[in-house]
Order: C-alpha cells, then sequence, then structure tokens
C-alpha cells in the first residue's frame, strides 16, 4: 500500500518535473526565436509600421524590400562571393583540421597534447589584433579583395575549431581499428582514408557544416579584407545598416538579413540529421 | 607457416623498462599461449610481433626474416583483437575480404575464400549484416574469419574470448582448438585465463613483470611448475601453500604444528610445501584438518579446511558426507608435493 502512494508521488514529482523542464525549454527557445521572428516580420513590413508603438503584429505584408534588394546585382554578387568563402573554407578547414586532429589524437609524439593546446589558446587572440597585420601581409602578397584571401584567413580559426573537435572525435574510436586495418594490408593513410574517414563521416560532415556556418557569418575580416569583389554578404548588411546618408533602412536590413540566414537555418536542420547518428556503435563489443 | 623467433626482446616506454629480454621460440604450426596477470607484458610483445609496437632492443623473426624494422602489412600476419575491431561501415562479406582486397586479389578469388571461411565458421547466412546487427559471439566468429581468409603465416590472438560470457567461451574454445588442428598455422594466442591457456596451447609461456616465468607444455607447467608464481598460476583452484622448517620428517608451522612429510628433507631448513587441491586424499591419517566449508558440484567436492588457521583447499572427486566442523586428515602422494625456497620462490627438486 505505501509502496503503491511511494511510486504515485514519485510519479507526480516527475511529472512536475518534465512539466519545468518543457516550460524551461519554451523560455529558452523563445528567448532565441523571438529576435529571429521578429527580424522576419519586419523585412514583411513597410519602414512607416516598424516603429510603431505598441508594435503591430497585424499588418499589410509587403515584398517591396525583397523586392528591391534581389534586385540589385552587388547583393547577388556577395551571395555569391559569400557561398565560395564559407564553402572554400569549410572543405579547406576540415581537410587540414581533420588530419590534424587525427595525428593529435593517434601519434605518440612527445608535447603533442602541448602543441594541441596552442593551438586551441590561439584562438584567445582577439580576431581584431591579427585582422591589420592580415590585412598588410595580403597586401603585401597582392591579396587584398580576393577569395582565396578570406578563405585562408578564415581558416586561421577554423582549423583549430575542427582539429579540436575531430580530435575528440577520434580518440572516442578504438585504436585497434586502424591497428586491423594496418595489419590488414593498409598504410597509416590508408587506414585513415579507409576506415576512420568513412566512420567518421557524419561527425565530419556536421564539423563542416558548422565551420560553413561561421564562416558564412564573419564580418570583421570581410570588412578589412576585401572590398567590393570579394566581399560578403555580411559586409553588405553593414553597409545598410551603417548608411550614414539615408540612415538605417530597417526592412531592408531584415530582408537581406532573412535572405542570409535561411542558408544557415537549412544547414543546422543537415547537422542536426548528421549528429544523431552514432556510426562507429558496433565497433568494439559495444 | 612460419617460426617465430623471439630473441632478447626488451620493451621500453621512455627509460621504464616493461620487458626485461624474453627469449621464445616458436616452432612451425605450433599454437603458443603467452599467459600471466595484467601488466606481465604479455600483449606488448604480442603487439611487437605483430609490429604495432616498435623493438627497443633485441630481434624478432618471422621466418627466417628479421622483422624488427617491417611494417605490420608485410609481415603476413592476421591478428584477432580482443574488441574485435569490426570495421563497422562494412558488412561482414567485406571485413573477411578487407585485407584480400588490400593485396589486390581477385574478386572471383576473394569470394570464394570467403566463402569458405564463413563455411568453417558457420557464418553463412549472415554475410550481408552489418557488425552492428550480430551478436558478441558471431562479432568475434566474424574476427577470426577475418584472419583466416588471410591464410597468414603466423595467427595472433589478443585475449579474443574475454569479451564473450563464459558459457559461449567454452564453446569458441573448442571451436578455436578444431581451427588450429584443421589449418595448422602458427599460433600466438594472449590470454590471462590459465584455463584458456592450458586447453588450448601446445605450449604455455608464463609471463611475470616482464621476464619468461617457464615455459613448456601445458602439463608439464602443473606437474612441475618451476617457481612459486607458476605454481600459483597453474591450476584451478590454485595450488595450497604452507610455509614451515623442516625437524625430523616434519614440516614445523609457524605455531609449531608438525605436519609429516611423506618424504626426506634436510632438516632445519625453511621451505614452502606446496600441494594442489586435488592430490590430497581424506585418509585415516595424514595432516590433521578442520572443515570450513564444503560445496558440493555433483561431480566432485570442493572442501574448505584450516589447518593451524592457513586455509587449505581440497578438491575430492565425487562426493563426501564430510561436515562442516569435523576434522579430517589429508595425506599425500609423495610424488605429489612441491617444495619450494621461500626466499628466491624458486623450485627445490627432491629426490626421486
Amino acid at each position: 500500500m505505501s509502496a503503491i502512494a511511494q511510486n504515485v508521488t514519485r510519479r507526480r514529482k516527475s511529472r512536475l518535473g518534465a512539466r519545468l523542464r518543457i516550460s524551461a525549454g519554451v523560455i529558452a527557445c523563445f528567448l532565441f526565436l523571438f529576435p529571429l521572428l521578429w527580424m522576419v516580420l519586419t523585412s514583411f513590413k513597410e519602414q512607416r509600421d516598424i516603429f510603431t508603438m505598441p508594435p503591430t503584429l497585424f499588418f499589410t505584408p509587403t515584398l517591396e524590400s525583397y523586392v528591391t534588394y534581389l534586385q540589385r546585382p552587388d547583393i547577388w554578387r556577395r551571395l555569391v562571393n559569400t557561398v565560395i568563402v564559407a564553402v572554400g573554407s569549410g572543405v579547406l578547414s576540415i581537410v587540414a583540421g581533420a588530419m590534424a586532429g587525427y595525428a593529435l589524437a593517434r601519434i605518440r609524439l612527445r608535447g603533442a597534447g602541448t602543441i594541441g593546446l596552442l593551438i586551441v589558446l590561439s584562438r584567445g587572440v582577439p580576431p581584431i589584433a591579427l585582422a591589420v597585420p592580415m590585412f598588410l601581409v595580403a597586401r603585401k602578397l597582392g591579396l587584398t579583395d580576393k577569395h582565396i584571401t578570406l578563405i585562408l584567413a578564415y581558416c586561421t580559426f577554423l582549423i583549430p575549431y575542427v582539429m579540436w573537435l575531430m580530435r575528440g572525435f577520434f580518440l572516442s574510436l578504438p585504436k585497434e581499428l586502424e591497428e586491423s586495418a594496418m595489419i590488414d594490408g593498409c598504410s597509416r593513410f590508408g587506414a585513415f582514408f579507409k576506415i576512420i574517414v568513412p566512420i567518421s563521416l557524419p561527425g565530419l560532415l556536421s564539423t563542416m557544416i558548422f565551420s560553413m556556418i561561421l564562416a558564412w557569418e564573419e564580418l570583421l575580416f570581410a570588412l578589412v579584407l576585401t572590398n567590393r569583389n570579394a566581399s560578403t554578404i555580411p559586409v553588405a548588411i553593414q553597409g545598410i545598416a551603417g548608411d550614414t546618408i539615408n540612415g538605417a533602412n530597417w526592412a531592408a536590413l531584415t530582408a537581406v538579413g532573412t535572405i542570409t540566414v535561411l542558408p544557415v537555418i537549412v544547414f543546422a536542420m543537415l547537422v542536426q540529421k548528421w549528429l544523431v547518428q552514432g556510426l562507429a556503435d558496433g565497433a568494439t563489443k559495444g | 607457416m612460419s617460426t617465430v623467433e623471439i630473441r632478447n626482446v626488451r620493451k621500453s616506454y621512455g627509460g621504464h623498462e616493461v620487458l626485461h629480454g624474453v627469449s621464445i621460440h616458436i616452432p612451425d604450426g605450433e599454437f603458443v599461449a603467452l599467459v600471466g596477470p595484467s601488466g606481465c607484458g604479455k600483449s606488448t610483445l604480442l603487439r611487437m610481433i605483430a609490429g604495432l609496437e616498435d623493438i627497443s632492443q633485441g630481434e624478432i623473426a618471422i621466418g627466417e626474416r628479421v622483422v624488427n624494422d617491417v611494417v605490420p602489412r608485410d609481415r603476413d600476419i592476421a591478428m584477432v583483437f580482443q574488441n574485435y575491431a569490426l570495421y563497422p561501415h562494412m558488412n561482414v562479406r567485406q571485413n573477411m575480404g578487407f585485407a584480400l582486397k588490400q593485396r589486390r586479389v581477385s574478386r572471383s578469388e576473394i569470394e570464394a575464400r570467403v566463402q569458405n571461411a564463413a563455411r568453417i565458421l558457420g557464418l553463412e547466412s549472415l554475410l550481408d549484416r552489418k557488425p552492428r546487427a550480430l551478436s558478441g559471439g558471431q562479432r568475434q566468429r566474424v574476427a577470426m574469419g577475418r584472419a583466416i581468409v588471410r591464410d597468414p603465416n603466423v595467427f595472433l590472438f589478443d585475449e579474443p574470448l574475454s569479451n564473450l560470457d563464459a558459457k559461449l567461451r567454452g564453446e569458441m574454445r573448442s571451436e578455436l582448438k578444431e581451427l588450429h588442428q584443421r589449418l595448422q598455422t602458427t599460433t600466438v594466442y594472449v590470454t590471462h585465463d590459465q584455463i584458456e591457456a592450458m586447453t588450448l596451447a601446445d605450449r604455455v609461456v608464463v609471463m611475470n613483470g616482464g621476464n619468461v616465468e617457464q615455459e613448456g607444455p601445458p602439463l608439464e607447467l602443473y606437474d612441475r611448475p618451476q617457481s612459486l608464481f607458476v605454481a600459483a598460476f597453474i591450476g584451478s583452484p590454485p595450488m595450497n601453500f604452507l610455509e614451515g622448517f623442516v625437524a625430523s620428517g616434519a614440516l614445523v608451522l609457524d605455531n609449531g604444528e608438525q605436519l609429516k612429510l611423506p618424504i626426506a628433507l634436510p632438516a632445519g631448513e625453511r621451505i614452502v610445501a606446496g600441494v594442489r587441491p586435488e592430490h590430497f586424499v581424506i585418509a585415516a591419517e595424514g595432516w590433521p584438518a578442520i572443515v570450513s566449508v564444503v560445496e558440493p558440484t555433483g561431480s566432485e567436492t570442493q572442501i574448505t579446511t584450516r589447518i593451524a588457521g592457513h586455509i587449505v583447499r581440497v578438491l575430492i572427486r565425487g562426493r563426501t558426507d564430510v561436515k562442516p566442523g569435523e576434522t579430517i586428515h589429508l595425506s599425500i602422494a609423495s610424488s605429489h608435493l612441491h617444495v619450494f625456497d621461500p626466499g628466491s620462490g624458486k623450485r627445490r627438486e627432491i629426490g626421486g
């Protein structure tokens, strides 16, 4: 009897806990999603509706900002630039970062841990401190306002990030997998490409997509290192926001912002799908 | 097939030596078990044969060829790991064929050899499954299949059965033995389980603290352990030891109790007497022992007794009506008494 009663209270308690968790989740989601929602709403407003108090939730939506800005060739070019730079730096950083991460995870080398830590700590340097020297180097090499410059600049922070993430991933794989492959006829490289890479594909892809998102939304280096040819969409948004002659065109700002965020949301959904996978299960006794 | 020659091999990690000059000769086709407690260096030695660890000093030769500087893939060995290390993204067929594919064997030949190995191991119906869809025993079998298709010079096993439950382990043990009898491939088998070592191997190498403690055929290790360590390690339940000094044909324990010895030993010397539980005979006279626990299993009965406070285990065939609290008398044949030096732990040969 008392056992049943206890059971009921326990269940009631856990139900309360579940409710608390759900409400906390709802609040967190709201905090994160509200600015996004506000941006999307604003992008469909006319300039005069934007600053009304109280804010109008019901208004006649207009596509005016989208139509105007999507007709501007410089916006299109910047979108294309952003794609080139994000994909370029994403791919380059995953190739270099994954191999570096593998080396740190597996090669027995005195001080490997320290080297890895130093590379990660280099991320502690404020980007603005690097931006100016990078600009000077790029100018000296005649590389300003080129895609490759931005790709390389992004790799300075993407490779450590990828390296550290993938190192953890590789450490979780049993080393017997490569040892077995090496006995079966592979070199260290062969074992890496034929066994480790296919197993790590979900991790590699999700890390690459994260890298691409970071490159996609980067502003500072893009602002300093590019001008007309290679500048990216965050630079364009900054230009609209910082328009000192006409004042910020909020509808335009949010419209371009929405266009920019859209691919990121799609990417994020892809990442989620990859992250759920645990392909390495079953490699060992599991 | 091939011999394996280990000559005075040492291994150190940054100044800390874990193998202190090990030499083992493994003739062609022999099944050798390296056995010892964890940390004795047996796995390290196996990994050195495989080429997964450098050899700090000494030489390892497979066949005529010294392989110190040969990469694993060129040593023509196959290894089965404790965690099987099956490639999770490949199905059973691909797992088993991988090594052959690396060696550019033709597709039809790979298929034929995989089919053959699958038939030997009863894996035919599982060839298209991924490792994660297999049970522990099946994974184990695939790992063995991966080694068999290679038809290598040497098989290396690193505790291959320790992830299986007891019943399956027993079954796989018999299968492994049958497999070796059939293929006759030189095999080095690492285990910490002395029963596995004893039942599987032609020759057992007992290792302890980076040294070879004793090597020989399993029954020789059982009959004539050369040290206290081997005596305690080989045999289950383990050998009983009683320490004392010899006086007028008896072993005098520290509390003064005298146990008559079946053989003559020089008086005054301090010895450790060892007797296996199964070598005691309950008789009308002999060492008096107070029964504390009786554990019948049907075919045999284990009796835990105390002699002057020391626990002494007795294993008798069949059943007994001995009761806890009773005093029984244990007699031993002279050939079943092992005598060791308490200082060095070495076996003392006794007359006859």
